[in-house]
C-alpha cells in the first residue's frame, strides 16, 4: 500500500470514528476521508453475533465486503463495535468455506459409511426428502425433527416453523436459543403472562445502581458494559454490583464482587426478599395494585431422563435423582422440612403447575432466609472472611431497598443455564416487584440475550416446541384455530402435542423416537451438554442427519448429508435484540460457489411435498385434545379441497409462494440496487423475505406485539424499532402507562400479559382449592425455595466444573475461529484454576491435563492467571474450542420448566495428561 | 495492512499526559482531541490484526484509561498469510471446492 493511500484511509478511519461518537472535525479532514472511501458502497447492517444488536456499516467495493464499522446513528452502540463485532466482514472469507452439497456415498450413491462427496443440490434434495418420506411414513410427524436457532433470521425462522407446524404438522423444531434463554422466557411468561423486557438498554443511563447477577457483560455484552462503564466514571453515585461465582473482568470496574456458590444464587436472591419485608421496604400500594404472590410445586426433578436405559455406569447415580432425593442440611432449612428426609419427584410431568399464596404465606416461605444461614451456605470463596462477606449481601439490600436509588439488574448465562433456571428468572423480577422498582426508566430487571435473534425469531416468531408466532402456543385450541386461519390451511392441520425441545431431539435420536433430522443456523452436536451420547446416536444406522453449514462443524462432520449455506450479509435478513429491537439489512454480496441462504432451502425441500403426503391422518403417540382422537391426527384432504387446494398442490404452493405471497414482487424498490440470491434463483418473481414477514406480522398486529411493516425498517434513518410499534412509534418501557399504550387509562402500571392469568388458591405446600381465579392486568411474585444442585463435587470428582464464552469467541468457534487474528488471539480453551488447586494437585500454568467427569473426559492447558480468578475448588473453559470439547463433560441437567440445561455446575476432577 | 480507528477516553485532567504516552507508541497517530469529555480519536497501524488486537490491548493497559474500544477496521488490502487457523483447516489442499479433510477423517 503506498503511503498516501495508507495517510488517506487513517484520515478516513479517524474521521469515522469521531463522527461515531460525536466529535467534530475540521472540514478538511472531512472532505479527504470522503476521498478514501471513493467506490466503498456502505449500507446498515446489524452485528452477526451476540443479542445486544449493534448496528454496523457495511462497505462493500467489487462484489467483497472491503470494510466494516460501528454505526453512528446505532442508538444501541453509539458508533462503537467490539472485537468480535470488529470483524464481521471477515467471517464469510475462511478459506473452508463450504460451497456445494456434500453427501456421504459408496457406489455412486447415499451411504451412511460412506465418504463425503460433492453432489449437484437436486440430488441432495432427492435423497433427504426420500429418507424423509420413508421415516414420516413409518413414524409420522414426531419421526422426524429440527433443530432451530436464534441465529436464524426472522423470516428463516418463519419459513421453518410454518413448513414443519402447518406443512408437516410436527412440533419437533426447536432452537439452540433453548439452550440460552429459555428460563428467562419461562420467567416473563410465569410472571407477567407475555415474553421478553419491559426496559430497555436507555436503563443504563437512568440507573443509579446497577446489579449483574450470573453475567459476564465485560466480555459477554462488551458494548452494553461500555454504557454500564461510562455511566459508573461519569457520575460517582453510582454503584455496581456483581455477582459470580468466579472473579472476572466484570468485576474489575465494579464496586463490590460477591463470589457466591454455584446454585446458592436462590437463596441470595431469599435473603433480599426477607430484608425488604423486615425492612418494610416494601411498596405495598404497587404491589397490591399490581401484583399478586404464588408459589408452586418443589418436587419438580432436574430434567433427566426418567430410567437409566441409556446412562453410562457412572451416571447413574446422578440420574437416580430424578426420581428421588435426599434433603440436605440446607436444603431442609430453606424448605422447612427435616434433613435427611427422601422426596419423591412427584411433580416432574407438570413442573411450571402454580398457586396463588397470601402475603403472610410469602412471609413464611422467606422468614428462613436469614443473613446468618445465607451466607455461610452461599459464601464462594474459602478464603474471605464471613463477616466481610456479611456485610456486602448487606449491602446489596440497601442498594435495592433504598427509595431514592434506580437500580437496574442484569442477567444472562448463570441464570437461565440453571438447574432451577425458571426460578432464579421469577426471583429477580420478585425483587424488582416488591419495591415497586420495575418497568420504569432506570428501574427494572432486563434478561440480557446471547443470540441475535432468540428474541426476534426464537421467541417472536416461535421457532419451539410448544410455540406459535406472537406467544401462541399449540396446545391452545384458540391458538391453533387463528394460526390455521392466518396461514389458510384447516383448522385441524395444526398438532396440539408439544414437541421434543432440543434436548429431547437428541435423546429420542439415541432411543429411535427420531430418524430424521436437520440441523440450521447452529452447532449442536458441539452445544449440547453430555455430548458423548448425542455424538454416538447421530450415527447410528438407521438415524439420518442434515446439516446445513457454511463451515465444516462438528455437526457437519457427524451429518450424512451438508447443505453449503449463505451466510449473514450474503442475504436479506432480519434480527431481534434484547430490548424488543428489531432490525434489518439487504443482501451486501452474492454467497460463494453454490452456497444458498436457508430461507430458499426451506422452500426447496417443500416443493418436494405434495399435500396428499402429509395431510391425509397421521398418528401421533400420546396426543390427547379435545376434538381430536387419541393418538392421532385427522385427515383433513376433504376440508383442504372446500377451501381450493388439490392433493397435487405442493406445500410450496400452498404455504408460501401462494397467491397473496405472489402479489409481493422482486425486484423491488426497496433494495435500491441489492441482490436477492434466493429470490433470483427461485425465479417465479415474488420477494419471499418480504412477502413472509408481512405475513408473519399479522400474528402480533393488534395483539400486544406490533411489528411495522417490512419496507419501514429498510428507511434510510430507520436503526430498529422496539415493538409494540403502534402507529410507527415504538414502546419504550412496556406496561408503564406513560409509555405504552396498550396499559389501561389511568392504570399506572399494567401488566397485561394473556398467559396463565386465572389461578387457585393454595399455601406454601399445595393449592388448596379448585376455582381459579382470575388476576388479568397483575404481575405474580412468587416465592421459590434454594434447592441443592444435584451433581456436586465430592470426594472423587472434587472441583466444580463451569463453561461460557470469552471475549474474542462466539459460541463454538464456527465463525470467530476463521478470523485467523481472533484464533491466535484465543486459539484453545484453557482450564482456569485457582493457583492453590493446581498445586495441590502438582500442577503448573500450561501444563496439559485430563478433565474428567461421569460422562466423558478431555484435555486442555491449565491456565492459573489471566481474565478469570476462580476461588479454590472452581473451574471454567470455554466451549468455543471443537478441540477441548468441554460438552463431552458438561452435564445434561435442566431445569425442568424451561428444560434448558444447566451448562454451569458439573463436578470433575482434573489431573495430568 | 490493518488500519483502525479508536476511541480512548480518559479523565479530561489526563488528556495532555495520554496524548503524549500515544504518540511514543508504534504505529498510534491522535488525530482529534475534545478536552472536555477527555476523548481522543487515535488510529492504529499493524501488520496484522492480530497486532491490533495486542495493540488495543497496550492501550488499555495505560494508566487513567476509561475506555479504548475501535469503531472502525479498514482491511481492504489485508493479504495477510494465515498462518495460525484451527488445525483442520490448516491443510495445503484445502481450496473452496474441496472437501475438507477434517470431514472425512
Amino acid at each position: 500500500m503506498d503511503l498516501t493511500r495508507r495517510e488517506l484511509l487513517k484520515t478516513s478511519a479517524a474521521a469515522a470514528t469521531a463522527s461515531a461518537v460525536g466529535i467534530t472535525i475540521p472540514a478538511a479532514a472531512l472532505a479527504k476521508s470522503k476521498e478514501a472511501d471513493a467506490g466503498v458502497q456502505w449500507d446498515k447492517a446489524v452485528c452477526r453475533f451476540c443479542g445486544t444488536g449493534c448496528g454496523i456499516m457495511v462497505g462493500t467495493s467489487g462484489g467483497r465486503i472491503v470494510a466494516t464499522k460501528g454505526d453512528p446513528d446505532a442508538p444501541v452502540n453509539k458508533g462503537l463495535n467490539c472485537i468480535k463485532g470488529y470483524f464481521n466482514g471477515k467471517i464469510l472469507y475462511g478459506k473452508d468455506r463450504l460451497t456445494q452439497p456434500l453427501m456421504r456415498m459408496k457406489n455412486g450413491k447415499f451411504d451412511k459409511n460412506g465418504k463425503f462427496q460433492a453432489v449437484s443440490w437436486d440430488v441432495a434434495f432427492d435423497e433427504m426428502s426420500k429418507q424423509f418420506k420413508k421415516t414420516y411414513q413409518a413414524m409420522g410427524p414426531t419421526g422426524v425433527g429440527v433443530f432451530a436457532s436464534g441465529q436464524y433470521t426472522i423470516p428463516e425462522g418463519y419459513t421453518m416453523a410454518k413448513l414443519m407446524k402447518a406443512g408437516f404438522r410436527s412440533n419437533n423444531i426447536d432452537p439452540n436459543a433453548r439452550h440460552c434463554m429459555a428460563s428467562a422466557v419461562v420467567g416473563f411468561i410465569q410472571t407477567f403472562g407475555i415474553d421478553e423486557p419491559a426496559g430497555n438498554y436507555d436503563d443504563i443511563e437512568h440507573m443509579d445502581a446497577a446489579v449483574t447477577w450470573g453475567a459476564n457483560m465485560a466480555e459477554c455484552h462488551p458494548i452494553l458494559w461500555a454504557r454500564v462503564s461510562d455511566r459508573r466514571l461519569s457520575n460517582d453515585n453510582v454503584r455496581l454490583v456483581n455477582l459470580t461465582t468466579c472473579s472476572n473482568q466484570t468485576s474489575d470496574i465494579a464496586d463490590t464482587e460477591i463470589v457466591f456458590k454455584p446454585g446458592t444464587d436462590l437463596a441470595i436472591q431469599n435473603y433480599l426478599l426477607r430484608e425488604m419485608v423486615k425492612r418494610d421496604a416494601v411498596n405495598h400500594d404497587f404491589v397490591k395494585k399490581h401484583c399478586v404472590f404464588s408459589t408452586g410445586p418443589y418436587d419438580i426433578g432436574y430434567g433427566m431422563r426418567g430410567t437409566d436405559k441409556y446412562a453410562f455406569d457412572a451416571e447413574k447415580d446422578i440420574q437416580a435423582k430424578e426420581l428421588r432425593i435426599t434433603l440436605d442440611k440446607d436444603e431442609a432449612i430453606a424448605q422447612r422440612r427435616k434433613e435427611g428426609e427422601v422426596v419423591e419427584q412427584k411433580n416432574t410431568k407438570k413442573p411450571v403447575k402454580h398457586w396463588m399464596i397470601t402475603f403472610e404465606d410469602f412471609k413464611r416461605g422467606v422468614e428462613p432466609y436469614t443473613l446468618d444461614f445465607v451466607a455461610e451456605l452461599s459464601k464462594g470463596d474459602a478464603d474471605e472472611d464471613l463477616a466481610a462477606y456479611k456485610a456486602k449481601l448487606v449491602e446489596l439490600a440497601d442498594l435495592y431497598a433504598d427509595p431514592k436509588r434506580k437500580i437496574t439488574s442484569f442477567w444472562t448465562m448463570g441464570f437461565n443455564q440453571h438447574y432451577r433456571g425458571s426460578w432464579v428468572n421469577e426471583q429477580i423480577y420478585a425483587i424488582h416487584l416488591l419495591l415497586g422498582k420495575h418497568a420504569q426508566p432506570g428501574n427494572g430487571a432486563f434478561s440480557l440475550t446471547g443470540q441475535p435473534s432468540a428474541c426476534g425469531t426464537a421467541r417472536e416468531v416461535g421457532t419451539f416446541a410448544h410455540r406459535l408466532p406472537a406467544d401462541l402456543v399449540v396446545f391452545n385450541p384458540k391458538h391453533r384455530e387463528f394460526s390455521a386461519k392466518l396461514w389458510k390451511v384447516p383448522a385441524k392441520t395444526l398438532n396440539p402435542k408439544v414437541g421434543s425441545h432440543i434436548t429431547k431431539i437428541m435423546r429420542d435420536l439415541e432411543d429411535g423416537h427420531i430418524k430424521w433430522a436437520w440441523v440450521q443456523v447452529n452447532n449442536p452436536f458441539q452445544a449440547t451438554a453430555n455430548a458423548n451420547h448425542w455424538i454416538k446416536a447421530a450415527r447410528k444406522q438407521d438415524n439420518f442427519l442434515v446439516v446445513s453449514d457454511p463451515y465444516p462443524t462438528v455437526s457437519a462432520k457427524v451429518a450424512d448429508l451438508i447443505l453449503p449455506t449463505a451466510m449473514i450479509f450474503e442475504k436479506w435478513g432480519m434480527y431481534g435484540n434484547a430490548e424488543r429491537r428489531t432490525q434489518a439489512w439487504r443482501q451486501q454480496v452474492a454467497p460463494p460457489g453454490e452456497a444458498m441462504g436457508d430461507v430458499w432451502q426451506g422452500l426447496e425441500f417443500a416443493k418436494r411435498f405434495k399435500l396428499k403426503e402429509v395431510w391425509g391422518e397421521q398418528k401421533v403417540p400420546g396426543l390427547k385434545a379435545k376434538g381430536y382422537d387419541d393418538g392421532k391426527l385427522p385427515d383433513v384432504m376433504a376440508e383442504a379441497q372446500k377451501m381450493g387446494y388439490t392433493p397435487e398442490d405442493t406445500l410450496y404452493d400452498v404455504l408460501f409462494a401462494n397467491k397473496e405471497n405472489r402479489k409481493v414482487k422482486w425486484p423491488d424498490a426497496v433494495a435500491k440496487g441489492h441482490g436477492n440470491h434466493i429470490a433470483e434463483k427461485l425465479g417465479d418473481g415474488w420477494f419471499p423475505e418480504k412477502a413472509l414477514f408481512d405475513e408473519y406480522r399479522q400474528f402480533g398486529v393488534g395483539h400486544q406485539h406490533d411489528l411495522a411493516e417490512f419496507d419501514v425498517y429498510y428507511g434510510d434513518k430507520v436503526r430498529g424499532l422496539k415493538w409494540p410499534v403502534i402507529n410507527g412509534k415504538e414502546t419504550q418501557w412496556r406496561f408503564n402507562e406513560k409509555y405504552d399504550s396498550y396499559c389501561a387509562k389511568g392504570s399506572g402500571f399494567d401488566f397485561y400479559g394473556k398467559a396463565l392469568k386465572k389461578l387457585p388458591s393454595g399455601n406454601l405446600d399445595k393449592p388448596t382449592s379448585k376455582d381459579k381465579t382470575s388476576l388479568a392486568h397483575k404481575a405474580k411474585i412468587f416465592f421459590r425455595p434454594y434447592a441443592a444442585p444435584p451433581e456436586q463435587p465430592d470426594d472423587n470428582y472434587d472441583l466444580w466444573f463451569s463453561t461460557g464464552r470469552v471475549l474474542e469467541h462466539w459460541h463454538t468457534g464456527s465463525m470467530t475461529r476463521r478470523v485467523p487474528e481472533l484464533h491466535r488471539a484465543v486459539p484453545t480453551a484453557q482450564l482456569f484454576m485457582n493457583p492453590n488447586d493446581a498445586a495441590d494437585r502438582g500442577l503448573q500454568r500450561n501444563d496439559l491435563v485430563w478433565i474428567e467427569s461421569r460422562r466423558g473426559k478431555i484435555k486442555a492447558l491449565v491456565e492459573t492467571q489471566g481474565r478469570n480468578r476462580p476461588p479454590k475448588g472452581y473451574t471454567f473453559a470455554a466451549f468455543f474450542d471443537k478441540g477441548v470439547f468441554v460438552n463431552k463433560v458438561c452435564l445434561d441437567v435442566t431445569c425442568p420448566m424451561s428444560k434448558e440445561e444447566d451448562f454451569k455446575k458439573a463436578a470433575i476432577k482434573v489431573y495430568k495428561a | 495492512m490493518n488500519i483502525s480507528g479508536i476511541l480512548v477516553i480518559v479523565a479530561p485532567e489526563n488528556v495532555d499526559s495520554t496524548v503524549e504516552t500515544l504518540n511514543k507508541l508504534d504505529g498510534i497517530d491522535v488525530h482529534h482531541i475534545e478536552q472536555s469529555s477527555g476523548r481522543i480519536i487515535i488510529t492504529q497501524e499493524a501488520e496484522s490484526v492480530h497486532d491490533e488486537i495486542d495493540g488495543l490491548k497496550r492501550i488499555r493497559e495505560l494508566p487513567g484509561i476509561v475506555l479504548a474500544e475501535m469503531s472502525y477496521h479498514n482491511f481492504e488490502e489485508d493479504t495477510e498469510n494465515v498462518s495460525s487457523i484451527p488445525e483442520e483447516l490448516d491443510d495445503e489442499s484445502l481450496k473452496t471446492d474441496n472437501i475438507p479433510p477434517y470431514l472425512n477423517e
